[in-house]
């Protein structure tokens, strides 16, 4: 899918993704909520259905991302130079993005809408609907951003370049008051998008990371294998639907 | 009588809340939680006997729900029936007549805008007959200490998502017992272990709303 781009500032791009192209996967909610595929009670299925109705009226999608030079510091293994600014990251991490000559740090947002009914839901009569639609919400954060990343990857491999899985603050052991480093970079309120004291994103269901690039770069499949959190929401998903693919 | 019991802890489990709700499938157009339990104190039965009913419902269903065998919706069902007995016991609570089980405070640690979780623990504590104090998220240290000093004799439980908020976690334990050596505190949340809460001077773990409920009814011990 070709994605439309503005660029606002120098290597700074705004990317329109439109409710439309986000290729949702109900089974994916099913698995992140715990069930097998097609095992869900048809109770909790119909407010997946609300969940996901309400989207297309909630989402406000914006996404970005600005391309900085990249480097690691000669003999450190623990993070990478961006833009002159050095991200202290988990050895694995570094791992993998160290051959990057640029990166791409970027942010995803779908809006408040979603979480502030999902919070009502929640506080009200109706928790398990709330549940629902967060993990809804989450799916949704998530999709934009894979679009946003394979929207990356297109124009690098344009330009003969290849790119590496994403990395976020707050996971894969990087502290997450790196936020402030990483928003340091991007304009102010970039996306709509703002920071807490204790650098979290406003709205709550946002994405922001860094994307490798580089001619030496790869993306890697099973990147949970790598990492040391046994016991993560993700890596259990991806669990499920590797038992579900199997014959 | 007992049979009336009985079906108030089966609703609780099942989280069947009213005649009108369309769950659980099976059971449509059954009385569930708030007419049961309406009709049980309207009997003459005690509220600590409908008490320990939804405790014992809400235990089944938290020992499902450890066992993966249901998952985060049906016990949020539940909670919400426990719920419904809960409005019917409010008055007990308030003249005294049936008293909590002590008081637990809750937040998840600073850094961390992840709740779920932690209103898991909070509804599944409070359906257990434990008041509880939430503190919500993103809770500074400061914070924790002074709902301590404003609850005194309370537990605390400290909730995080994030595996990098776990140093705020770690901060928030010494703190706390930095100023009330003999407050308990209880940790939990996806990056969590035994082993970590060890390291961090928690007295307890534990990977779920039902480990919460067994470490506060086992007498808070570690």
């Amino acid at each position: 899918m070709t994605l439309h781009e503005t660029e606002i500032e120098k290597d700074v791009f705004e990317v329109a993704i439109e409710f439309g192209d986000l290729p949702l996967d109900r089974t994916e909610i099913e698995l992140t909520l715990g069930y097998s595929e097609g095992d869900i009670p048809v109770h909790f299925s119909g407010m997946i259905d609300e969940a996901v109705e309400q989207l297309p009226k909630r989402c406000n999608i914006r996404a970005g991302y600005r391309i900085l030079d990249a480097h690691r510091p000669d003999g450190r293994v623990d993070g990478l130079v961006v833009g002159g600014t050095f991200f202290k990251l988990d050895k694995i991490v570094t791992g993998q993005i160290k051959k990057s000559a640029r990166a791409a740090l970027f942010v995803a947002t779908i809006g408040p809408s979603m979480e502030e009914w999902s919070r009502k839901l929640l506080k009200g009569d109706e928790p398990a609907l709330g549940y629902i639609a967060d993990v809804a919400a989450s799916a949704a954060a998530e999709t934009v951003t894979n679009l946003l990343h394979d929207h990356v990857g297109e124009k690098m491999r344009s330009q003969g370049l290849n790119i590496t899985n994403r990395y976020s603050p707050g996971y894969c052991n990087w502290s997450v008051s790196e936020q402030h480093l990483l928003f340091s970079l991007l304009p102010k309120n970039f996306c709509g998008v703002t920071l807490s004291e204790s650098a979290l994103m406003h709205p709550m269901k946002s994405v922001s990371g860094i994307i490798g690039i580089g001619a030496d770069v790869k993306w890697k499949d099973y990147i949970c294998d790598r990492c040391g959190v046994k016991d993560c929401t993700y890596r259990a998903t991806r669990r499920k639907e590797s038992l579900n693919s199997k014959p | 009588m007992e049979n009336l019991v009985a079906r108030i802890g089966e609703c609780v489990e099942r989280g069947k809340v009213n005649k009108s709700s369309p769950y659980p499938n099976d059971m449509q157009g059954q009385e569930g939680t708030d007419e049961l339990t309406r009709q049980a104190l309207d009997a003459g039965v005690g509220p600590d006997e409908i008490l320990q009913a939804c405790n014992d419902g809400m235990k089944r269903i938290g020992d499902r729900f450890s066992r993966n065998e249901v998952f985060v919706p049906e016990l949020l069902m539940s909670a919400k029936a426990m719920n419904a007995v809960m409005a019917h016991l409010k008055p007990y609570f308030q003249t005294g007549t049936v008293k909590a089980k002590g008081r637990f405070v809750i937040g998840t640690v600073a850094g961390d805008l992840h709740d779920i979780g932690k209103n898991l623990v909070a509804m599944v504590v409070e359906g257990n007959g434990w008041e509880v104090v939430d503190l919500g998220v993103d809770v500074k240290p400061v914070r924790f200490v002074d709902a301590v000093k404003q609850n005194p004799g309370c537990t605390v439980g400290l909730s995080a998502l994030l595996t990098t908020t776990m140093v705020n976690m770690s901060k928030t334990v010494s703190e706390i017992k930095a100023q009330f050596p003999g407050t308990k505190v209880i940790v939990g949340g996806a990056p969590l272990s035994q082993k970590a809460a060890d390291k961090m001077g928690a007295d307890g773990y534990a990977p779920n709303p039902q480990g919460v409920v067994a470490f506060l009814d086992g007498g808070v011990q570690k």
